[in-house]
């Protein structure tokens, strides 16, 4: 859809992290994205067609800390503002932080096209004696204005009648006098040269001054050669403001809607502090914080660990899998087809069903699920972000800030999603270094279970062994990248959203919208798997790649010559690999098990996952990683070898 | 009671539980750290509350509450609230 066709259907959802646009969009279209309680989980633009309105589509955007502009959430939100067909704005705010909530309608009302604020979390504004006077806010800003509380579904359907009254806010302000004249020649110039369709040359003209590269982009586009005008201007109009004109800027607009707030804003006394805010404070407290971090990862070890990948894995596995469905399939095939390559091909040792099926539903649907669930209560409840605290000095030591915790724990479900939320680190460096570290030392849920089911069954000091030997590699890796890699630390600034119960509802809907997405990925993959695995199998080249393979897998590594196997199997998903190891797990000594699975984690994660590392970072540097990992996971898997049996008694 | 200014002080050395109020923000922070300081509602004359210091400096901005590293927080310039200690 483009600006330039006929009927106005676009409503966009737009405001800053975290104030509840993609609950609201959920509400709105009954489309589910992943929900968050943490800044920057909506990476790109998601749209579904309106509930209340078949013609609308709805769009939710990226949250935007400010505009104009400057990253990469910011500049996908801009995109959509400038390439939609808007019919409409829905402004989503924090009602409890009204300020800032109004610094950013100041600048969309400059856009001149129909907006609604939505006041969300309306809930939480009470709870804490912060009271806003809609009628009057609504009055001044000549558009509707409602309170919602988009997790419980209030207000929603009083937004979406509202949506017809929706107009073009008031201006909140004037800017200074010589910075208005630079605006008046700019926006002049534009509606000469470029004029958009929809948003005011106005608002343009204050976005381009102020610095934003998408509107650049855009009008350099529209004005062909003579973009260079609007170049001068805006050069111009720089240097007469001493190179400090987008500062200037936001600052007006700061002052304007911190003159609407107070006005709109009433506080009613509040005696001491909620008891969210009092756990917030617990939480990231330099005491308490580390026992409270060891508690939780006790917990989710627990329920992920103990619960899923042992007893909901040993009640599928043995139980259905092994003792009813297996047979069963296996007599109906043999019974039925007559082709023997074929029955084979459905339940023979490298069955599409009785490996394929099994591995994906047996083994790793339990623990994916758990820890999917378990993430999500951890993300509902806003102890993410405060983790980011606790983590910042750790990852200090690999030039990274604690920002970059939340990808690598989100790795810990799955690697190929978290390395699509890299982008919610602030430099390509960040994202670079957070990319390699994921695909090299973090396993993944399934691969996680697979090693706890693994070693855990021989002692705990293997499972111990291998954490160390994770963490180790981890850290020195991160060090040595953080000192290649050029560019410095940028340091932790962030938002701590409140301390929320998760609501049980939400996070299962989200629980489930992971799963469809991890099974549509995983399922197809094993197959492909299981029938590569045949085919080398049945046309002899899998024995070959195990003699080929054996003087690193035997040889350097220790391990029975059948692992080579194992390898050929984690190329397609690390997990998939490390579960054939677990397959073979009775034939292992202590030593083999942990230098398998050491070596297997840190082998490259999956397919999946290095197709992301592609689209993220291009071939050239996604396949650099891949000719570092995969030397680096052998040669630290035949260390350990080397160490653990000179060691181990 | 006048308000009493005090001399400016780093964010990082204010007591945990004191109230002050923002000054400037110091040149040497980063201009897009900056800015997005100036988002988060860290505007000139704003009262900002100091929750605590280690690990890092938390602080309530209206009713947002931040994180800061201290190398961010010893550039952020604020005045002590007299009413207040």
């Amino acid at each position: 859809m483009t600006a330039t066709s006929s009927a106005a259907n676009a409503i966009l959802l737009v405001g800053h992290p975290n104030v509840g646009k993609s609950v609201l969009f959920h509400r709105l279209t009954g489309a589910y994205v992943n929900v968050s309680n943490y800044p920057g989980t909506t990476v790109e633009v998601t749209r579904a067609s309106a509930r209340f309105d078949q013609q609308a589509m709805l769009l939710d955007t990226p949250g935007v800390l400010s505009l104009p502009s400057r990253s990469d959430d910011e500049r996908a939100t801009m995109r959509a503002l400038l390439n939609e067909n808007i019919r409409c704005l829905v402004q989503v705010g924090d009602a409890k932080n009204l300020r800032r909530t109004l610094t950013l309608t100041a600048l969309l009302a400059e856009l001149g096209v129909p907006l609604v604020l939505a006041l969300n979390m309306h809930d939480e504004a009470a709870a804490r004696g912060v009271i806003v006077d809609i009628p009057a806010l609504a009055e001044e800003l000549g558009t509707p204005v409602l309170a919602t509380v988009a997790t419980g579904g209030e207000g929603i359907s009083e937004l979406t009648n509202s949506l017809s009254q929706a107009q073009p806010p008031q201006v909140l302000l004037r800017y200074d006098a010589t910075i208005e004249k630079e605006i008046s020649a700019t926006s002049t110039a534009i509606t000469r040269l470029a004029a958009h369709p929809q948003l005011a040359a106005r608002g343009l003209a204050i976005l381009f001054l102020g610095g934003d590269s998408e509107v650049a982009t855009w009008l350099a586009e529209q004005a062909g050669e003579q973009f260079a005008e609007l170049a001068a201007l805006r050069q111009q109009a720089d240097l007469a403001n001493q190179g400090k004109l987008p500062a200037l800027l936001a600052r007006e607009r700061t002052e304007a809607a911190d003159a609407l707030a107070t006005s709109a804003l009433r506080r009613a006394a509040r005696s001491s502090p909620l008891l969210a805010q009092r756990i917030g404070q617990y939480v990231v407290d330099p005491l308490w914080g580390i026992p409270i971090l060891l508690g939780m990862l006790f917990v989710v070890y627990e329920f992920v660990g103990v619960f899923g990948a042992t007893v909901l894995v040993g009640l599928l596995e043995k139980g259905l899998f092994e003792g009813i469905l297996n047979p069963a399939f296996s007599d109906f095939v043999n019974s039925v087809i007559k082709l023997p390559w074929l029955a084979e091909l459905l339940v023979g040792q490298y069955g599409l069903w009785t490996m394929g099926m099994t591995y994906a539903l047996a083994l790793i649907l339990p623990i994916v699920s758990t820890f999917f669930f378990a993430f999500g209560v951890l993300e509902d409840s806003g102890y993410l972000p405060r983790l980011t605290v606790i983590a910042n000095r750790l990852f200090a030591l690999i030039g990274l800030n604690g920002r970059a915790v939340l990808p690598m724990v989100l790795g810990l479900g799955c690697v190929t999603m978290a390395t699509l939320t890299t982008r919610i680190l602030h430099s390509p460096r960040e994202r670079m270094i957070t990319i390699f570290l994921l695909a090299l030392a973090i396993p993944c849920s399934a691969q996680l279970g697979v090693v706890l089911g693994m070693l855990g069954g021989i002692s705990f000091s293997a499972v111990l062994i291998w954490v160390v030997a994770m963490l180790i590699v981890l850290m020195l890796a991160g060090y040595l990248a953080a000192k290649l890699i050029p560019g410095r630390r940028i340091p932790l600034v962030t938002e701590l959203p409140p301390m929320r119960l998760p609501i049980l509802g939400n996070v299962l809907k989200k629980t489930g919208g992971r799963l469809k997405w991890y099974l549509i990925e995983v399922i197809p993959l094993f197959l492909l798997g299981t029938f590569i695995m045949y085919a080398l199998d049945k046309t002899g080249a899998l024995p070959l790649i195990i003699r080929a393979g054996e003087p690193l897998v035997s040889g350097w590594l220790g391990l029975p010559k059948e692992a080579s196997a194992a390898f050929v199997m984690g190329f397609l998903r690390r997990d998939f690999g490390a579960t054939g190891l677990f397959a073979m797990a009775h034939s292992l000594s202590p030593i083999q098990a942990v230098v398998g699975m050491i070596t297997i984690t840190l082998f490259i994660p999956c397919f999946a996952s290095l197709m992301m590392m592609i689209k993220e970072q291009g071939a050239k540097v996604a396949l650099a990683m891949v000719a570092v990992i995969v030397p680096l996971a052998f040669l630290i898997g035949g260390l350990f070898n080397i160490v653990l049996r000179a060691l181990w008694i | 009671m006048p308000t009493k200014h005090e001399a400016r002080l780093p964010l990082a050395f204010i007591t945990p539980g004191k109230t002050v109020r923002l000054a400037s923000l110091g040149d040497e922070i980063d201009p897009l750290q900056r800015e997005q300081l100036i988002a988060y509602g860290l505007a000139e004359n704003r009262p900002i509350k100091v929750l605590q210091q280690r690990p890092m400096t938390v602080i309530l901005a209206e009713e947002v509450e931040l994180a800061l590293e201290h190398a961010v927080a010893r550039h952020i310039w604020v005045e002590k609230l007299a009413a207040d200690n």
